[in-house]
């Protein structure tokens, strides 16, 4: 009772601070341009345009930096989706919610959360862009949590960890507590499904508050969109205009013995830490790799599996500091595989030949541009690197010849071979997830 | 690079394309085209994009196959794409066209529909300028020798565990076998027994039948310019010269009673699939039906902060408007929702919308969300391309998709009572069952 009159007091106060960020909010020199800009506007909001008037939708996506286990007292996995979610789905004072009216539109709503960001996407018509900016600033700018809203969230987030314990994400994340010592890696994105209901309006509220703030906040419009849409951006009297979340630092562990955890799949993951985002060149380098070795169907060790039955994923993640590479093995041929997975990673520390070279980097270029063809994958480019502190290194910005791919372009089978060398000649963090074995059973 | 899930999860809807309603006249067009000598080339530019598509669409579906045959578009396509091609590195050995393709930082595909098999080339402009002479090669002279077939058939088998595992995607074949006639009842890949039995004779003869010049279509998008022209002159010029005779497909009527099909496979929760006779693209009640698409769609619908990918809704709707008559099908996933609940209620909703006119303020709400949805199927390159060229070769305006957003909010509800009275009344059901139960 006393929860339900609160979400009210803050529904009531918020929809009173949120308005919509009409001429003058707007910061100078956005316009409305059809071209692409990148500005701040003066409610700290930091924004990117890349419009493509032949797409024939757009999408509009806000990125936070902030840990998914929260900001304060024990980490709680998966709380940034959770209350991500919790905003989307509460209803404010002055209307429907969020996904509600994303879905009236015919259009597609997402939450992501990562281990130190969150995103939420929405892809829609055209026409609704203002509408959809509008919706998701206010939401989000002065977040409404009811508790029904949270109950809602609580079901999503909690079937949305089942799932991934499923698949090999559960592996990647087990693999961060094994890389780290802290930070939010170590924490991972999945927690526990049961978990979720447990968690207090309270918390989720002092973290909305926090991290989904104005300041906070990078709005990223791609797609049919013009500089207008802006101009519905919602600003919020009274906000705390204290800068961005500053990122959180991480420690990285010696390499200890091989991490052993129950889980919903079975299977093995290697991590190795990698370059920070700073270390464009060798950043790029193991993006090359990961691709060369593991992209399914035509990587090595996809072909290299040949009938076995078993699945391997290997990715470079280009974190602020520093990036992690990581590789799982799932499937019941999983220890016959082990070992052609460890020769492929050994062998990258050797240059290819150059005819193998090229090819793989071609491949490598169009897969990179492959994940970048709509609206909502160039957003989570655009997205997870201004996030990460390095926005002009985004693979999306200034196209093939913009910076990422000129250092693509500039990779040589020494240079690969040196960073292969440098970041994955030692030995891996190594976890191994493990079903317990039913009551009665011997493991 | 990090490999975000959000786009794959906004993206990730199961749509069979398809394409508009009302004449297209009223709009600008979009699409250029270009005559390349008897088949035309359909252009539609994005100067942001920096990928380019090429679809060419060749008159050798589904419907060319006899029963015996079935499999055998599918095959003929995989063989194209197994064709051995010099490899790119050097080494003087060959490798597939798709592996020679892929070291040129492009991709290949395939897809076999019920009127036509589409080849889906993507690259860079300058990686399609290299692709584009294996894959028009390969097109002009595919192997079907038994290592090339043996190969072929494997991929297939890939494919057709893939799919089998989708209880959606068997529940559609086995209303398309109940619905059409001829060889577009048959399932797109065949079955493992049916590939087994088809040689190379069969390839060889059923490609000089059916892969013909005079009947392609080529649809470029992207970043498109020189290296897409050169490239789709390339690949239409591969395909033997001529033209083939039309197949009008032709379907079944549904009895008095809806007739039940039932399988069991390796699922986790029983599904019932509902197939209806759909109107085409072109037709005038298309519309209408995209609006009962997104009502029945979105029945039992859950409140949820996010978009629920299509395997977890408890209702979806795949509408096969990639041929004319066109097919739609309703599933109900039995692990969200009983399926007898769910039949239920859709039958009570198709009821209720063909005795009597929507609401205005229920027709509105659902025209607004079946434009939306509309809109939201053309995004990527390769959906772009497939909208041109299924238009086309349907005898419809390449921008006829561009129109049906507009059709959508001229629909009344008498033109819904109507398409909900014609097509949604009549239907086949599918019963997918997990094979542990047995029931």
């Amino acid at each position: 009772m006393s929860g339900a009159r609160t979400s009210l007091g803050a529904a009531v106060s918020a929809a009173l601070f949120v308005c919509a960020a009409a001429g003058g909010a707007l910061a100078q020199g956005t316009g409305t341009a059809a071209g692409p800009a990148d500005g701040v506007l003066p409610s700290g909001v930091t924004y990117a345009l890349r419009p493509d008037p032949a797409q024939p939708v757009a999408a509009v996506a806000l990125w936070y930096r902030a840990p998914s286990g929260g900001f304060d007292g024990t980490p709680f996995p998966g709380l940034s989706r959770l209350a991500a979610a919790t905003v989307s789905a509460s209803t404010p004072i002055t209307g429907t919610p969020l996904a509600q009216l994303v879905d009236r539109w015919g259009g597609r709503i997402s939450v992501s959360a990562y281990p130190d960001s969150v995103a939420v996407t929405a892809l829609v018509p055209p026409d609704h862009v203002a509408q959809a900016v509008r919706a998701m600033t206010s939401s989000y700018f002065a977040p409404v949590i009811t508790s029904q809203g949270l109950q809602v969230a609580q079901r999503y987030a909690a079937e949305d960890a089942i799932f991934r314990s499923l698949a090999p994400d559960a592996i990647e994340d087990a693999l961060g507590a094994a890389l780290f010592a802290d930070g939010p890696l170590h924490d991972g994105t999945i927690g526990d499904a049961g978990g979720y209901g447990e968690v207090k309006l309270e918390r989720v509220r002092a973290f909305a508050e926090r991290a989904f703030r104005p300041a906070n906040a990078i709005l990223i419009l791609t797609g049919q969109v013009d500089g207008a849409a802006l101009a519905a951006v919602a600003s919020r009297a009274g906000a705390v205009q204290s800068a961005a979340e500053p990122a959180v630092a991480q420690t990285p562990r010696a390499v200890s013995e091989p991490l052993r955890r129950d889980g919903y799949i079975t299977g093995t993951g290697l991590g190795w830490i990698g370059p920070p985002i700073a270390d464009e060149a060798d950043a790029t380098a193991l993006d090359f790799i990961a691709d060369a070795l593991f992209a399914p169907k035509t990587g090595i060790v996809p072909k290299a599996l040949g009938t076995r039955k078993a699945v391997v994923t290997g990715k470079f993640v280009t974190y602020r500091n520093p990036g992690v590479f990581l590789v799982t093995i799932t499937g019941d041929d999983a220890a016959a595989v082990r070992p052609i997975v460890e020769k492929a990673v050994a062998d990258a520390a050797k240059p290819l030949a150059a005819a193998d070279f090229a090819a793989a980097r071609a491949g490598f270029v169009y897969h990179i541009l492959g994940e970048m063809a709509t609206p909502a994958e160039l957003a989570d480019t655009y997205g997870w690197y201004t996030v990460e502190g390095d926005a002009k290194y985004a693979p999306a910005e200034g196209g093939t010849g913009g910076r990422y791919f000129t250092l693509a372009s500039q990779l040589t089978p020494a240079a690969v071979a040196r960073a292969a060398a440098k970041y994955l000649g030692g030995p891996p963090a190594v976890v191994t997830l493990v079903k317990p074995a039913p009551k009665g059973k011997p493991a | 690079m990090t490999r975000a899930l959000t786009a794959a999860v906004i993206g990730g809807a199961l749509m069979v394309p398809a394409l508009g309603a009302a004449p297209a006249a009223a709009l600008a067009p979009r699409t250029t085209v270009v005559d390349l000598g008897g088949p035309r080339m359909y252009v539609r530019a994005d100067a942001a994009a920096a990928l380019a598509g090429i679809e060419l669409f060749v008159r050798a579906g589904l419907d060319r196959e006899t029963t015996a045959q079935n499999g055998l578009a599918a095959l003929v396509a995989e063989a194209v794409l197994q064709t051995p091609t010099p490899d790119p590195t050097g080494t003087g050995r060959s490798v597939p066209l798709t592996d020679a393709i892929t070291a040129r930082g492009a991709s290949i595909s395939y897809a076999v529909g019920p009127q036509s098999v589409r080849f889906y080339l993507e690259g860079t402009p300058e990686a399609i300028a290299a692709a584009a002479p294996l894959a028009a090669r390969a097109l002009a002279a595919p192997s079907f020798d038994p290592a090339t077939l043996t190969a072929a058939r494997a991929a297939l088998a890939d494919r057709l565990t893939d799919e089998d595992s989708d209880p959606r995607l068997v529940g559609r074949a086995m209303l398309r076998s109940s619905y059409y006639r001829g060889g577009a009842a048959l399932p797109a890949l065949g079955s493992a027994t049916s590939l087994a039995e088809l040689g190379p004779a069969d390839a060889k003869a059923f490609y000089e039948k059916w892969y013909r010049r005079g009947d392609a279509v080529v649809a470029a998008v992207g970043r498109t310019g020189d290296a897409t022209d050169a490239a789709s002159r390339a690949l239409v010029a591969a395909l033997p010269a001529g033209t083939t005779t039309a197949v009008k497909l032709a379907t079944r009527a549904f009895g008095p009673q809806p007739k039940r099909i039932v399988t069991h496979r390796d699922v986790g929760a029983p599904y019932v699939v509902l197939g209806f006779a759909a109107p085409s693209l072109g037709d005038r009640d298309f519309a209408p039906a995209l609006v009962m698409r997104s009502i029945l769609g979105s029945l039992f619908d859950r409140t949820s902060p996010a978009t629920v990918p299509p395997p977890f809704r408890s209702v979806g709707a795949i509408y096969g408007y990639d041929s004319s008559p066109a097919q739609l099908v309703l599933w109900i996933n039995g692990s969200r929702i009983d399926p007898e609940v769910g039949l239920a209620s859709l039958s009570a909703v198709v009821k209720a919308a063909s005795d009597k006119p929507l609401a205005a303020a229920v027709l509105s709400r659902y025209k607004e969300r079946a434009r939306g949805e509309w809109t939201l199927e053309t995004v990527s390159l390769d959906e772009r391309a497939f909208a041109i060229g299924n238009a086309v070769t349907l005898g419809l305006d390449a921008d006829a998709s561009d129109a049906v957003s507009g059709a959508i909010a001229r629909v009344s509800a008498a033109d819904v009572q109507r398409v909900a009275k014609k097509y949604f009344k009549k239907f086949d059901v599918a019963l997918i069952i997990p094979r542990a139960s047995g029931s």
